[in-house]
């Protein structure tokens, strides 16, 4: 456990302190902030544009941040030969993998919760429709990123950072269309099709299914038992690819 | 030195130029009536996750299209289109109903804008909205013998949805009067009046007084359905008023 | 402690795979090899003799395909490894990186501070522990590697190159540290091409030439066979 807490707290100073993070997320507060302007041409929605762009930029930065801070976690250790000094010591490859994503969360905690707080204060200022929902969209989109930086870690365990973070972008886009392929699965007549649908369905993670941005401007009644499984659904999720990731990592050589 | 002087001005000549193409162009590009709008079922297939910030999207760009060529040439072509796509990914975007169905009417397209507050009364039947203004366009832009009814029970509609305006029954009574069902004109104006504040009993009185035949017999016979849909008391004080200057 | 012996490797041998075709490539070819307890050992060769690898293959950081390998010591928190050129965590400052490491071996609180403390004053950085590594000098850098391979009082200690990029300051240091761990009862293992230090601080030496250790002995044997380690060192190498 002392080594998961050492490689965690190790990982979110090493990230927080990265100045093209920093950029990143001044940028992103902008784009968020860039919802006044949409707002003043909306004719009245000005509170909706400001909460469903707000969001969108939340979701896009932050996804972002996640898949290429993550694709590069494991990576820059093995590029600067820093693995050297940490497997000469007591770790345990397992929690190394471990305290990089949970160091990475701590991080992404910070990022999301940042421009978070930012967007429902602005909404609250200039709309005054801020509610808690508003909020529980932003943890939902945070929740998503845990799965996708999940995947991007095992990516990173297997080929480049940058291959592992063009990956993680795919699995994130494809999460997001996971009931087409559900449908797809439905469609096809050649059986062969129909079974590798099927594994792509399960094999990628269902993203929309926690989204509830919708929720926050009114458009989608919240159903919090649906919502609870499709989360537990995903963090079940992050721990198999935490998983494969650590035993992939285990035959590593350096 | 004259290899840096040479490179000076190559950039120095790029950068003229890109500013006078830049100065050179038209401000802004012309408006076309018709732009392209995708199918919903397209949005639709995509993810839930984003279909409310692409109905926005779409939204806004469908403000800015009324903007441009309401005023102008007047062409509104791909309005149907823009609304239908913004309402069927956000169903219960409000002002895109209202404001697409004011927009509507401009473009030419009643149906377009009477099949679409249908529709939005279909998802939010508690938005007295959606039926007052579907009362309200019948009754400026409809054809027809019937379309006084036909506008009535649209407000009545309206009326019947808790916290609606009190104009609404008004509304509704005249407009029963107007297309000829007195009897039903008749209780509408006991409900008005029956709302008990000074304003209403006086509207309801005079559209009752309206539609009342001149004979104190026949006028007798009309208002006795009102019997039994109020309290005694107010009964009374209403026909007192209606048979004013009657012995 | 008392240990058999503090390293011993026997027959081993590693080939690894590279290019695209994934063509094997024998770099250690049967290398035997054995460390005394409290030994100062040099592990010397030409560039590319194995002895990065076999290091390595000692701390599991690759595996062997074929020999053995027997670290002396109950495990690697008992050791202590300076990799060649380190390259340390850009943000993190000095004082921060050897916390991590003392954490990564269950030191915690005031004992964990108190060794930081007393390890950056031994290497000479207690001036710059709150400065960012990314702005350590070369030299700062290889003392603050040296640091953090002495978080854990290692019974063993495995230095590839820890001359490198030391002033002649720095570098006296580095020795009195060397023989500080000797006095001890320390064990320690180094890589060097500088062989006026092997010279000056190793009891036992090895000699590594493609893949193989070809002399294993005392430096005094040495020094038997040629007037000085270079010339004994050209002769077992071109030999």
């Amino acid at each position: 456990m002392n080594q998961v807490v050492a490689v965690t707290i190790n990982t979110f100073k090493e990230t927080i302190r990265d100045r093209v993070l920093a950029v990143i997320v001044v940028f992103a507060l902008l784009m968020i902030a860039g919802g006044l302007w949409l707002g003043s041409i909306s004719l009245g929605e000005q509170g909706r544009m400001m909460k469903d762009f707000g969001l969108v930029a939340l979701t896009v930065f932050g996804l972002i941040v996640a898949v290429f801070v993550a694709a590069g976690l494991v990576h820059k250790e093995v590029e600067k030969r820093t693995v050297f000094i940490l497997f000469s010591k007591p770790v345990s490859r397992t929690a190394f993998i471990a305290g990089k994503f949970v160091g990475l969360c701590g991080t992404m905690a910070v990022v999301i919760a940042g421009m978070g707080l930012f967007l429902f204060v602005l909404v609250w200022i200039v709309a005054g429709q801020a509610s808690g929902t508003l909020l529980l969209a932003v943890v939902m989109i945070y929740v998503q990123l845990l799965a996708v930086m999940a995947v991007t870690i095992l990516f990173s365990t297997l080929g480049s950072a940058i291959l592992a973070a063009v990956l993680g972008i795919c699995v994130f886009v494809a999460g997001q269309l996971s009931h087409n392929v559900l449908a797809l699965t439905r469609l096809g007549k050649n059986p062969l099709t129909e079974v590798l649908s099927w594994v792509i369905y399960v094999v990628i993670p269902n993203l929309s299914a926690v989204d509830i941005k919708a929720g926050a401007v009114g458009e989608q009644t919240l159903a919090w038992a649906q919502i609870g499984l499709w989360v537990a659904y995903l963090l079940a999720y992050l721990v198999v690819a935490l998983a494969l990731a650590a035993v992939i990592f285990r035959r590593k050589e350096f | 030195m004259i290899r840096r002087l040479f490179a000076i001005i190559v950039v120095m000549a790029c950068a003229a130029g890109v500013v006078a193409y830049q100065v050179a162009r038209p401000a802004k590009a012309p408006a076309t009536p018709r732009v392209f709008v995708p199918s919903p079922r397209f949005f639709l297939d995509f993810s839930p996750s984003f279909r409310t910030s692409i109905a926005d999207a779409y939204y806004l760009q469908m403000v800015q299209y009324y903007g441009e060529h309401a005023k102008s040439d007047g062409r509104l072509d791909s309005l149907p289109q823009m609304v239908d796509l913004v309402t069927r990914l956000s169903p219960h975007f409000a002002r895109a109903y209202l404001f697409g169905a004011f927009a509507l009417i401009d473009a030419g397209r009643p149906d377009v804008s009477y099949m679409i507050l249908q529709r939005a009364f279909k998802v939010d039947p508690n938005d007295y909205r959606y039926p007052s203004y579907l009362g309200f366009f019948v009754y400026h832009y409809g054809k027809g013998k019937t379309k006084d009814l036909v506008a009535a029970r649209w407000y009545q509609k309206a009326a019947s949805v808790p916290g609606s305006p009190t104009y609404l029954p008004r509304l509704a009574a005249a407009l029963l009067g107007k297309g000829g069902e007195t009897e039903k004109a008749i209780l509408m104006w006991g409900q008005v009046y029956g709302a008990g504040d000074k304003y209403s009993r006086q509207k309801a009185v005079a559209g009752i007084d309206r539609i009342l035949p001149a004979d104190k017999a026949a006028r007798m016979k009309a208002v006795a359905p009102l019997y039994g849909t109020m309290p005694k008391a107010e009964f009374d004080a209403l026909i007192a008023e209606l048979f004013k200057g009657y012995k | 402690m008392t240990l058999a012996t503090a390293l011993s490797v026997r027959g081993l041998h590693k080939t690894v795979h590279v290019g695209f075709r994934r063509r094997p490539v024998e770099i250690l070819k049967g290398v035997d090899l054995a460390v005394e307890p409290n030994d100062v050992f040099g592990l010397l060769g030409p560039n590319g003799a194995g002895k990065t690898t076999t290091v390595k293959v000692a701390l599991g950081l690759m595996r062997a395909s074929s020999g053995s390998v027997d670290l002396g010591v109950p495990g690697l928190s008992h050791v202590g490894y300076l990799p060649e050129n380190p390259y340390f965590y850009d943000y993190l400052s000095g004082r921060e990186f050897l916390g991590f490491c003392a954490r990564l071996f269950g030191l915690d609180g005031d004992a964990r501070h108190e060794r930081v403390e007393q390890l950056l004053r031994d290497v000479g950085l207690d001036d710059a522990a709150a400065t960012h590594l990314h702005k350590y000098s070369k030299g700062m850098l290889q003392r603050i590697g040296i640091a953090q391979a002495l978080v854990n009082d290692p019974e063993l200690l495995l230095l590839d190159e820890p001359m490198t990029g030391l002033d002649p300051v720095g570098r006296v240091e580095v020795k009195r540290i060397i023989e500080g761990l000797h006095e001890r009862g320390k064990t320690v293992m180094f890589n060097s091409h500088i062989l006026g230090d092997v010279h000056e601080l190793c009891t036992r030496i090895a000699i590594m030439r493609t893949g193989r250790v070809v002399w294993q002995g005392s430096v005094d044997e040495a020094l038997a066979e040629s007037a000085t380690l270079e010339d004994f060192f050209m002769k077992v190498v071109t030999a």
